[in-house]
Formats: C-alpha cells, sequence, structure tokens
C-alpha cells in the first residue's frame, strides 16, 4: 500500500480548533476560579474581576467561534463538510466504529472524514456551547454583544430550568462536558495515531494526514 | 387616591402618641417616597395618602401555615418604627394572630368584611392541601382562603410561606403546602397578586406596596415571578458592602477566623447573594439597622421562590443536584463532574490496555486497512 501526505486540514480550521482550545481552557480556568476562588487575592490586584472579564471575553470567542465553524461547514472553500455530521447516518454506523472500538472487529468501514462517534460528539460540543451561552446569558447582567440585555432575555432559560440555582448547575455542568471532551478527544488522536501511524496528531498543526492508497 | 395632600395635625399627635416622632414620619415618607420612584417632595403626599388609609382602605390578613414570623417581624422590635405603627394603624379588620377578639367574635368581623369587599387581602403562611392538616374554625385553609379572595381586589402574598411555601412546604412536604399563586391557579380565581417573597417579610417592602398602591390604586410592576420589581430589581451582591473584598478575592474561609473579623466576602461561605434578588442591602432590616451579610452571616436566598429546597444547604456554594431516576440521590455538581472525569479516566486507561494487547499499534501497516 502507498502513503501519502494529504491535505486535511486547512489553514482556517487550524486556527479555529486552537481558537476554541485557548477559549475552553480560559474558560474552563477562570470558571473553577468563579465557583470556588483558590487563590486568595487582594485590592491592588482585583482578582475576581479579572477571572471574571476573562471568563467574559473568552465565552465571546467561544460563541463567535462555533458561529464561524458552523458557517465553515457550509461555505469553507476547502471543506464544506456539513454532509459528514447527518445525524442519521451517523447513528446507523455506530453498531461498525463501535464493534471496531470494542475490539469485537478488526477493522471498520471507510468514513470519509470523521468516525460516526466523533462527528456525533461534535454535534454534541455544538449543542453544549449553546446551552453554556444560554445559561451564562441568564446569569450575566449586561448587554451581550452590546445590545442583548442579560439577564433580562434570558428569564425564560431560568424559568425552564426551574430557578437561578438550577441555572448555574447546567453551566457549571457544561464545563465538566468539556473535561470530560477534551480527555476523550485527546487520547483518541493519540491512540489513532500510533494505531493507523497517519499523523493524525500532528495534522491539526501541520494540515497533512497520511492517507493509503491502494495500488 | 389622596383627596388633600397635607396630613393632619391631629394624625401626627396620635402617631407622636405612640412613640414617633413627626419629624421621623415625615422623613420615613420621603425614604418611601424614592422607593416608589417618587421625588422626596412627595412625602407630604405619602403622609396623606397613609392617613386616608387608616380611615378607609380595609385589609384583611389571614394566617396559614407558618410560624407567624412575619406579623413578629412588625410587631417586635425594640422601639417602634413608622413602618410597624402605619401597619398598626392601617384598618387591619382581622388578624388572627394580633387581633383583641377571637372565636365566633372575631369570624363575625371576617364575615362582615367579605359582605363589604373592597379590601387588601394579606396573606401569611402556605396553604395546607392535605384534608385536615390545616383548619381554623373548622374549615379547610384553602376554603378559608377561596372564601377571602374573592371580595378582595388585591391580595399580597407575605413571606416565602405564602408566596411558593416556603419552609413548611420544604421537602417531604407532609402536608402538601401550596403557595398562593399555586392556590389561585388550582380554585380558577384571577385577581391581582403581589408575591414578596423574604422569610421574613421586610415590613418597608409590605407598606411600600401599600402606599404604592393607596397612592396610585394600582399594584407595583412585577417582574417574573410576581414581586415588585422596585424591590427585587437587584442582587443582593451588586450592593452588598462586602462586594469590594468579592471583587479583590479576599474570601472567608472558615468562620472564627482573621478573614471573618475583616468582614471578608462570604461567598465560600455559601452565599447566595449573586443569585438572590431583593433590595436587603438598602432597605435592611429593623428599621435599617443592619441585614444578614451586615450581622455576618452569608445570605441564604430567602428572596427567591422555591426557597428553602431549592437553597439548601445554606453554607454550600451551589445546593446539591437530584440525579434523576435516583430518588432520594444528591450529590453536588463538583461530585457528578469528578465522578464523570475519573470514570472517563478509567476508560480511557482501559482502552489503552486493550489495544496494546490487541496488537493494533504494532502492526506496521496501521488498523485501517
Ligand atoms: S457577601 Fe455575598 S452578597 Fe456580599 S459580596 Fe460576598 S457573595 Fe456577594
Ligand atoms: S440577605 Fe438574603 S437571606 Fe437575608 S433577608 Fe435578604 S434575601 Fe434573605
Amino acid at each position: 500500500m502507498a502513503q501519502k501526505l494529504t491535505k486535511t486540514w486547512s489553514l482556517g480550521y487550524i486556527i479555529e480548533h486552537w481558537t476554541r482550545v485557548i477559549a475552553i481552557a480560559v474558560l474552563t480556568f477562570t470558571g473553577f476560579y468563579i465557583h470556588w476562588p483558590f487563590i486568595a487575592g487582594g485590592l491592588e490586584c482585583l482578582l475576581m474581576s479579572w477571572m471574571r472579564f476573562l471568563h467574559f471575553v473568552a465565552a465571546y470567542v467561544l460563541i463567535l467561534g462555533l458561529v464561524v465553524r458552523v458557517y465553515m461547514a457550509f461555505r469553507s472553500t476547502f471543506d464544506a463538510d456539513w454532509k459528514d455530521f447527518g445525524i442519521i447516518r451517523n447513528i446507523k454506523n455506530i453498531p461498525d466504529s463501535l464493534g471496531y472500538h470494542l475490539f469485537i472487529k478488526g477493522s471498520h468501514k471507510d468514513y470519509r472524514k470523521y468516525d460516526p462517534l466523533q462527528a456525533l460528539i461534535y454535534l454534541c460540543v455544538a449543542a453544549v456551547i449553546v446551552v453554556a451561552a444560554f445559561t451564562g446569558g441568564a446569569l450575566y447582567q449586561g448587554n451581550i454583544f452590546g445590545f442583548i440585555q442579560a439577564p433580562d432575555s434570558f428569564l425564560w432559560v431560568t424559568a425552564l430550568l426551574g430557578g437561578e440555582s438550577a441555572t448555574r448547575l447546567v453551566h457549571i455542568l457544561s464545563m465538566w462536558f468539556f473535561i470530560v471532551f477534551v480527555l476523550i478527544h485527546v487520547y483518541m488522536s493519540i491512540m489513532t495515531t500510533m494505531v493507523n501511524k497517519d499523523k493524525t496528531l500532528t495534522s491539526i498543526l501541520t494540515g497533512y494526514k497520511l492517507k493509503k492508497f491502494s495500488k | 387616591m389622596a383627596n388633600k395632600d397635607e396630613v393632619s395635625k391631629q394624625f401626627l399627635d396620635a402617631l407622636e402618641f405612640r412613640g414617633i416622632k413627626r419629624r421621623d414620619f415625615l422623613k420615613y415618607c420621603g425614604a418611601t417616597a424614592i422607593l416608589l420612584g417618587f421625588s422626596e417632595s412627595f412625602a407630604p403626599k405619602i403622609a396623606a395618602a397613609i392617613e386616608n388609609a387608616t380611615k378607609r382602605q380595609p385589609v384583611v390578613w389571614l394566617n396559614f401555615a407558618s410560624d407567624s414570623g412575619c406579623t413578629e417581624a412588625f410587631i417586635k422590635a425594640t422601639y417602634p418604627s413608622p413602618a410597624q405603627v402605619i401597619l398598626d394603624i392601617l384598618s387591619v379588620d382581622y388578624n388572627e394572630t394580633i387581633m383583641a377578639a377571637a372565636g365566633k367574635q372575631a369570624e363575625e368581623i371576617l364575615v362582615k368584611s367579605r359582605q363589604e369587599g373592597g379590601y387588601i387581602l394579606i396573606v401569611e403562611g402556605g396553604i395546607p392541601t392535605k384534608k385536615g392538616h390545616g383548619m381554623i374554625g373548622n374549615k379547610e385553609m384553602l376554603e378559608v382562603f377561596k372564601e377571602n379572595a374573592g371580595p378582595a381586589i388585591a391580595i399580597l402574598a407575605i413571606g416565602s410561606c405564602a408566596t411558593t411555601g416556603g419552609v413548611p412546604a420544604a421537602k417531604p412536604n407532609p402536608s402538601q403546602i401550596i403557595g398562593t399563586a399555586e392556590a389561585l391557579k388550582r380554585l380558577g380565581i384571577s385577581k391581582p397578586l403581589v408575591n414578596l417573597d423574604l422569610c421574613p417579610v421586610n415590613p418597608e417592602y409590605l407598606v411600600g406596596v401599600v402606599v404604592n398602591f393607596l397612592l396610585l390604586g394600582k399594584i407595583p410592576d412585577l417582574d417574573h415571578f410576581g414581586r415588585p420589581k422596585m424591590f427585587y430589581g437587584q442582587t443582593i451582591h451588586d450592593n452588598c458592602e462586602r462586594r469590594a473584598h468579592f471583587d479583590a478575592g479576599r474570601f472567608v474561609e472558615v468562620f472564627g477566623s482573621k478573614e471573618e473579623s475583616l468582614n471578608y466576602c462570604l461567598y465560600k461561605m455559601g452565599c447566595k447573594g449573586p443569585m438572590t434578588w431583593s433590595a436587603c442591602p438598602k432597605i435592611q432590616y429593623n428599621d435599617r439597622t443592619s441585614w444578614c451579610v451586615k450581622a455576618g452571616g452569608p445570605c441564604i436566598g430567602c428572596a427567591e421562590p422555591g426557597w428553602t429546597d431549592k437553597f439548601a444547604g445554606f453554607y454550600e456554594r451551589l445546593p446539591g443536584v437530584k440525579i434523576p431516576g435516583m430518588d432520594g440521590v444528591e450529590a453536588g455538581a463538583d461530585k457528578i463532574g469528578a465522578i464523570a472525569a475519573a470514570a472517563t479516566a478509567a476508560g480511557i486507561a482501559l482502552h489503552a490496555v486493550a489495544t496494546g494487547v490487541s496488537g493494533r499499534i504494532k502492526d506496521k501497516d496501521g488498523g485501517e486497512k
């Protein structure tokens, strides 16, 4: 079998990925601090104020990043991949993929870009970003993007969840979702790289993966 | 509604007799004016409205399942405050806890009020819906409420018990106690309702709403929980005197510490100030003497509907989450997250070992064939 370096990610996708990594890292760190201030501050540095400021800035980045990603899924000139996220087709492919990952089968079908489980989890990530954004809006006091009044415009979120403490709980649980997701995501990319020897891990920096071709 | 703008000397003398100086009373009216969003020059109008109210506006005050803490909040103080006296002299036709009449005599007064109608109905306490768990004069409390809600022009639910059940409705709620809004819904009665959540209600909130009603003839603007925006428009946290410590990141870690004596922020002691909407820091309790955080205790969120259940434990940063499907099992959000993360890590380790054993990694061509 011949192997060839193939461009999998355009610069746009790479930047989009790492922007989200930074946003999630900042949000998780500052979010933990806001939830439980583990470093004592002082009047000189206004630690909590800064943490909250960074949290809000990173939240904007995360939300806008999702908007950009959705746009790219449909309009990217490099690879508009919205078709890869088809829910029904991916669900149908789960037994095949799961069978491989659980060592029941030795190989799996050739998926174009994403494993079915991967594609579905990415959709969940998008959904959780939306949940975090809306619960965050319900907890925020100010004008989001300068014109969406918070929390007034998000009162229905709090009403739906049954009170502001529930809103806070959902918001913090969304952070735990990201932590779990990142653990699995990083593990899977390392494992795939080791098993397939296709440079998956570095592809998100270089843009290139090894693809196999039958002679 | 006031047909004259000046309070009479006679009325002021009567107040003086009860221990309220004329100056204090007018000052109080000025403060109330500001609370209601008027300028302080409105004070004489408010004073006049109060005087008129003592002659005209009938009030019926019903006590249901509660510890009468809200009544206590009005009548117990080291010296009488204008708010107390005003409520004292409003024509409260019926209030079981403090009225002189009792038994049949009291019932007669209530029947008479009902016939005349047009009163403001103040409800204190939650309403038991389980048969035999709360009765007045051989009648179910829900029945008593139904009878008296009908002729009222407006209903004020005061204190957490009356709004959403409060302490008596806490889990497991053996008497199946409900709040006033829920009772109105079940009975199919529609009446203007003002919720004054707090445990106990702040007398000044009640006077504010009553005076607003007397002046403008309508109930004030309400938020989505039916609470007056003028008292519930900002969080405790926004007006808290310890907010500077919060922003700076200075927190009390344990009670009895140096940090506590320095009045640092009580966030880590479970303060619910950031999620509780009420004007406690501005208006304070007991004639503006103090309030929870000023007295050194974290806010426990009593101004929010669904208190207490939604806010227990009081000294925890976030109350427990109920895991659906597992009755009675509660775990903190952090515990859930940590367990999920640990389970993930274990799963990953297991999968890594299995992958090693399977020989997939050694396969030179890679797994995808
Ligand atoms: S004591 Fe409570 S309300 Fe006051 S600043 Fe701290 S967290 Fe906020
Ligand atoms: S500060 Fe909090 S606990 Fe205290 S009365 Fe106000 S809402 Fe209730």
